[in-house]
């Protein structure tokens, strides 16, 4: 968002044509010491999820029929032992096998960590304006303090609770406060009269028919609809910004090569192209969050595109061109930075629809059935709609309300960061 | 500008060319599920695997040379021998030909009701912008667009269908064929018109009210507004027309893109036998041929939809020179 800070500009001491860059970068301020920490997070994420990879995952299977010439064998590689099917990290109490998703979640954790909250930390003042021009959108403020609970509580909450299971004790009970008739066929934990039932603050959403807990559903799709919509939308975002950056940027053949394709990519309609991608492929979260990830970016680099063929024009980045810097470091701190509203915006408001075609895609069946997504739960829950209101009703609220929450934030972000917009 | 056409028409022949190659590589590097479970059955039945996996590939001429089969494929989609659809036993086209009158009996109506609505309240908050009515038409646009279309049908059959019995839950195809145009028909369609119109409002509004407020305080309409043009006369003579053009486009590319998904839910939630429902049993069924054929008529539904849409300006619009295109 604010990444560039110019000031280097001022070190005015040196001659013109021999600045070198990124000494002038290391010599500004506390970076090296925030960067050397940024870097070695990364490399630390690297190496667990290399050591995952190795240990664990469909790496190990392909190592262990690779060295051992089948999956049965014992054996270690670097010193790991490898062994299919142990969770990750086990202390004890805390279990945490980490997934394929798992590890893009947390990278794209870290990225959104060290490229927009440390940010906005370093730059108070600027951080106070953006605050007070936002604050201003009443709608949006709810929408946020919505989407930050729901945040906390689908990253937190799923590694202290297990996922919820079948239980015959406790099928199709109410949500707390509401009352069923039992002649709906359910099991009863509070009894009012004989024919009515109480729903319990055991399951105070209630359950669904297999007696799952609504509540631990909601949850979990929580987590779903976050890792979806956060992990595709970082991987568009930075496809487009290299696409469109560069389209820009370069111009001539390569700026035609690659508008043409996104031209074809975009002419096919996004939900038949996921849709024919999922059936041609085995369904699974991953590869969701894959195919959105990777087909999903044509709109957003078209804008980036524009954005940046507006930049290069500007004054700043004649003078950093004739000053010599490298293509690689104008794009990065000059054009970039100064498309990052748009971005962002952009990115914003394809959220919802990215959470929208996986709720869609688990609803019809397209997706890992075992992973308690919302759109999974809807479609339980219709099949028995006139005994059981809530199992597809909970959770259809918990996926318009962030839909909406996205839209209202995107919108008001628009409003904020383009002036150019009424 | 004839140029322009050529040219244009050229590149969407070359759009729907390169689609169809990217979805054969696709086909060819993902394995195919029906061998396995070819194979599966006739493992079971005591039968030898190897040789129904012959037989498969014999049946299907996956033993010729890849560019022969590559060929081949193209050549029939552009002669519209679309494959055959082994769990429907007929012809792809003939079994989207068949379900087509379905999906139209609902689309058509919202389509039209979309359009109207969305444009005339989206040019009448444009008029009356930061007023209440603006307001409460921004909310309900905003309404529109994040509530998910699926999830809307079911709470409306639970709401109107379930608790209050005012329209039937299960679609009824023997009346949608007899009685096409009947109140009965009309009572079975009304929820899957409301659940797709309601998205497409919402989107139309948005777009009506944007284009409308960049002409609502444009010189010519300031100008018409001085020699004394009101109302109805300045709405439609003086904004409504510059508005149109870009609206038009984002009828054929955007809405029918929108409305092509939702159908799909919409039929699958409602139980109507149209395309998207026929597109849903064949993923279902594992019917690969169909899926293809179902997912290749919106594709070129929006080719066409495209090129159209880039004709229309050039038609629509006199300020865009196309020179130098």
């Amino acid at each position: 968002m604010m990444a560039a800070d110019t000031d280097n500009t001022r070190r005015g001491s040196s001659r013109f044509e021999d600045i070198d860059w990124n000494e002038v970068e290391q010599r500004s301020g506390s970076r090296p010491l925030l960067t050397t920490i940024k870097l070695g997070s990364f490399a630390l994420f690297g190496l667990l999820a290399l050591y995952d990879a190795i240990r664990n995952g469909p790496f190990a299977e392909w190592l262990l029929e690779y060295i051992s010439g089948g999956p049965q064998a014992e054996y270690t590689v670097l010193g790991i032992e490898v062994a299919t099917g142990a969770p990750t990290f086990d202390f004890g109490s805390f279990v945490w096998d980490v997934t394929g998703v798992d590890w893009l979640f947390v990278a794209t954790l870290m990225v959104m960590f060290w490229y927009a909250v440390v940010p906005l930390a370093r730059n108070p003042r600027m951080t106070r304006y953006y605050w007070r021009q936002f604050r201003k959108n009443r709608a949006a403020v709810i929408s946020m303090v919505y989407l930050v609970v729901i945040f906390l509580v689908g990253t937190i909450v799923p590694l202290f609770i297990s996922v919820p299971t079948s239980n015959f004790q406790a099928q199709l009970l109410p949500p707390v406060f509401t009352t069923v008739s039992t002649a709906a066929g359910g099991d009863c934990l509070v009894q009012v009269t004989d024919s009515v039932c109480r729903g319990t603050m055991a399951h105070p959403l209630g359950t669904t028919r297999d007696g799952r807990d609504i509540l631990k559903l909601v949850i979990f799709g929580m987590r779903v609809s976050m890792q979806i919509g956060l992990i595709a939308t970082l991987m568009n975002i930075v496809i487009a910004t290299a696409i469109g950056a560069s389209a820009a940027y370069m111009g001539g053949w390569v700026d035609e090569l690659l508008m043409r394709y996104v031209d074809i990519q975009l002419t096919f309609p996004q939900f038949f192209l996921f849709l024919l991608l999922s059936y041609l492929f085995e369904p699974s979260l991953f590869l969701l969050i894959m195919i959105f990830g990777l087909f999903g970016w044509g709109g957003i680099s078209r804008i980036v595109r524009s954005e940046a063929l507006q930049r290069t024009e500007e004054e700043y980045f004649k003078a950093a061109q004739s000053a010599g810097a490298s293509p690689l470091y104008v794009v990065r701190r000059h054009v970039v930075p100064n498309v990052s509203n748009s971005i962002i915006t952009a990115a914003t408001l394809a959220i919802p629809g990215l959470i929208l075609a996986e709720a869609a895609f688990a609803f019809l069946g397209l997706s890992d059935p075992t992973i308690p997504s919302w759109g999974t739960t809807i479609s339980a829950g219709r099949n028995y709609l006139g005994t059981a209101w809530w199992v597809a009703t909970i959770p259809g609220l918990f996926l318009f309300f962030t839909i909406l929450a996205f839209n209202f934030i995107g919108d008001a972000l628009r409003d904020a960061l383009d002036p150019r917009q009424e | 500008m004839r140029w322009y056409v050529i040219r244009r028409v050229a590149w969407a022949a070359v759009v729907a060319f390169v689609i169809l190659t990217i979805t054969f590589l696709f086909l060819e590097i993902t394995p195919d599920q029906q061998v396995a479970q070819l194979q599966f059955q006739a493992a079971q039945s005591g039968g030898d695997p190897e040789a129904a996996l012959d037989a498969y590939e014999q049946r299907r001429g996956l033993n010729q040379p890849l560019w022969d089969r590559y060929t081949e494929y193209v050549t029939n989609y552009v002669q519209g021998n679309w494959g055959w659809s082994d769990t429907r036993s007929e012809p792809v086209l003939d079994a989207i030909v068949a379900s087509l009158p379905y999906s139209i009996m609902y689309s058509a109506p919202s389509i039209v009701i979309s359009t109207v609505v969305g444009m005339g309240i989206g040019l009448y908050s444009a008029l009356n912008q930061y007023t209440k009515t603006d307001y409460a038409a921004t909310f309900v646009a905003f309404f529109g667009i994040s509530i998910p279309n699926f999830w809307f049908g079911i709470m409306l059959l639970l709401i109107f269908g379930e608790t209050l019995g005012w329209f039937p839950i299960i679609f009824q195809t023997s009346i949608a064929d007899t009685q096409t145009f009947s109140l009965a028909n009309l009572r079975q369609l009304f929820l899957p018109i409301v659940v797709l119109s309601t998205g497409a409002i919402a989107g139309n509004m948005r777009y009506a009210r944007a284009e409308a407020l960049e002409y609502v305080r444009a010189e010519f309409v300031k100008t018409a507004r001085a020699k004394g043009a009101t109302g109805w006369r300045m709405l439609s003579r003086h904004i409504l027309r510059p508005t149109l053009v870009p609206l038009s486009t984002l009828l054929v590319g955007d809405l029918l893109g929108l409305l092509l998904a939702s159908s799909l839910l919409v039929e699958v939630v409602f139980g109507i036998p149209g395309v998207g429902r026929l597109s849903y049993d064949a993923i279902i069924n594992q019917d690969t041929d169909l899926v293809l054929g179902t997912v290749f008529i919106p594709v070129f539904i929006s080719v066409v939809g495209n090129l159209l849409q880039d004709i229309a300006y050039t038609v629509l619009d006199p300020r865009i020179s196309y020179g130098d295109r």
